[in-house]
């Protein structure tokens, strides 16, 4: 088969149309790629990259002209949403992503009072300007816009420890601020997809079934995260790939229940096993974070080679990858999707 | 109402997640001249054992813990005024914290929670806790253990700058370092030069007790 851009090839993977080979991705998000090696080759750095537009675009275009990378991802962080809902926000370092110092919420049943989320706050503003200089800039490269998933998202609003027990004591009340996110995540990833992204990406590692239990994880992550990727793919019609972390097999009866087509999984997964028990869902993963980081070309390539062979239908780090991973590395498991391949 | 039944009642309790149960039949207990500590150990603590055992075996996850936890608070609150001071038995001094970088603190109050139904006495740090703060403290209170965790792969080095610390100061062979959370494995603690990696809370306390030598029958 003919070499295929790269937007076409993902597209294609999403879509279970035939693809030459595999294609390779660091989503963005939680999932991001902006190593420091990448920073110093674009000169954009954290933390001034989360509030800059123009650095945005540049550091997430970085990792496909340097590493390989079939695609451009933003933002970098899981804390755009939380402070748009009024989180206060600590930016971080260069090597350490923004993260949430104070919660809007000291109890479930205040949610009422937060701030919708508004195309027009500084963080939101940021993210949809960067996909559009993104488009402009490399039309032949797919955007993913990246979503904080919902349990994510409530947990960033309110002391994780009460919404956990929030929802086994008061399930009402956790369900109708659940779907109060809901809509507010489907209102970012619409307007991400006007700004052009082509993929949009939820991931949600504090909503796994290891943390909720399979009851929890199938009555109340399951339907909220199909609610928030079918509301987007409806009004839109641009894919949502969905991330969840931690041992997935406890819960692979519930994860049928995804509705989205792509299913992101981390590397402490057997993929061929999820593959195996979820045969009509394109996996996507899982190449570990850690090896990337420590390991060398090599052996990157070899675990690169394994998710391939294993099933993976999209090839992509197991989770977010660590600021010191060289980009030799990220190089090595972007060049094993396209050597050797069919 | 004989002494075993109201123990094992407020056992139940806190394995059924019931506060305000909890709470009222300890007090009953006390009332009944049962003393302080037969309740917390022989009641709330086989409780909460109860529970963490069943979050291992995957019948309780987080939330069920967390109210289990709540439930053995409750109970604490009511009978702890009533123990005196030379009856109390620590295992061991125990610093835990999430370590810089890092705010996501369950895991830590998971472990902290049951180490301190075992029988640890636990100074908690809390969460983002630079490397050297855990050092100062551990050499302040002379503990025999720091538990470190986090969930991100991106604080990972933090554990390690623990590690080194504590041999700049020469308190390496002093002080044990558990690691534990999202994405340390036991290779990785082995890697740091870690003393033990928790694979799960209930798995953190018994590898506490391994790293300081304390029998599992003295214990709970």
């Amino acid at each position: 088969m003919r070499e295929i851009n790269f937007k076409t090839r993902l597209l294609n993977a999403i879509n279970k149309k035939p693809v030459d080979r595999v294609p390779v991705l660091c989503p963005g998000g939680m999932m991001n790629m902006a190593v420091v090696d990448v920073m110093k080759a674009t000169s954009c750095f954290w933390p001034e990259a989360h509030i800059d537009p123009e650095q945005m675009a540049r550091l997430s275009v970085g990792v496909h002209l340097l590493g390989g990378i079939e695609n451009a991802g933003v933002p970098f962080c899981m804390t755009v949403e939380a402070e748009a809902m009024g989180a206060k926000v600590y930016m971080g370092t260069r090597e350490t992503e923004p993260r949430v110092v104070e919660y809007p919420l000291n109890a479930i049943d205040e949610w009422r009072k937060l701030p919708e989320l508004n195309e027009t706050h500084y963080r939101v503003e940021v993210v949809l300007e960067a996909i559009k200089i993104l488009k402009k800039t490399y039309p032949e490269i797919p955007v993913i816009g990246n979503l904080t998933g919902p349990i994510s998202l409530a947990t960033s609003l309110m002391e994780p420890m009460d919404f956990y027990k929030a929802l086994r004591k008061n399930p009402g009340e956790a369900m109708e601020f659940l779907d109060f996110v809901a809509e507010n995540i489907v209102k970012f990833g619409v307007a991400m997809t006007k700004a052009g992204a082509d993929v949009i990406n939820l991931a949600d590692p504090s909503g796994t079934g290891e943390i909720l239990g399979p009851k929890v994880f199938g009555e109340a992550a399951v339907p909220v995260i199909n609610k928030i990727s079918e509301s987007i793919e409806d009004a839109t019609g641009v894919p949502v790939m969905v991330h969840i972390c931690g041992r997935l097999l406890p819960v692979l009866d519930q994860l049928k229940n995804i509705k989205s087509r792509v299913l992101s999984i981390d590397a402490i997964t057997n993929l061929r096993k999820v593959k195996q028990a979820l045969p009509e869902k394109v996996v996507m993963g899982n190449v570990s974070t850690f090896l990337l980081e420590k390991g060398t070309p090599e052996r990157v390539r070899k675990a690169a080679k394994v998710s391939i062979n294993q099933g993976a239908g999209i090839l992509s780090p197991a989770c977010g990858i660590g600021a010191n991973t060289p980009i030799e590395n990220i190089r090595a498991m972007a060049d094993a999707a396209k050597i050797g391949s069919v | 109402m004989k002494d075993i039944d109201i123990l094992k009642t407020i056992a139940d309790n806190v394995v059924e997640m019931e506060e305000e149960l909890t709470a009222k039949n300890s007090k009953k207990a006390l009332e009944m001249n049962i003393s302080p500590l037969t309740i917390i150990n022989q009641g709330l603590v086989i409780g909460m054992n109860e529970a963490g055992r069943l979050f291992e075996e995957n019948e309780y996850f987080v939330p069920e813990l967390l109210l289990c936890s709540d439930a053995m608070y409750a109970g604490l609150k009511v009978v702890t005024p009533h123990i005196k001071k030379e009856e109390t038995h620590v295992l061991g001094k125990v610093v835990i914290g999430v370590v810089e970088g890092d705010t996501h603190d369950i895991g830590k109050n998971l472990v902290k929670v049951l180490l301190q139904a075992s029988g640890f006495e636990i100074i908690d740090l809390g969460r983002n806790v630079p490397a050297r703060d855990f050092v100062d403290k551990a050499k302040q209170v002379d503990a025999d253990l720091i538990c470190l965790s986090t969930l991100m792969t991106t604080t990972m080095g933090e554990m390690k700058k623990v590690i080194e610390l504590l041999k700049e100061e020469r308190l390496r062979d002093r002080v044990r370092v558990l690691v534990g959370g999202g994405p340390i494995s036991e290779s990785f603690a082995r890697n740091i030069g870690a003393d033990g990696y928790g694979e799960n809370a209930a798995g953190a306390v018994r590898v506490a007790k391994r790293v300081l030598n304390i029998p599992d029958a003295l214990a709970s």
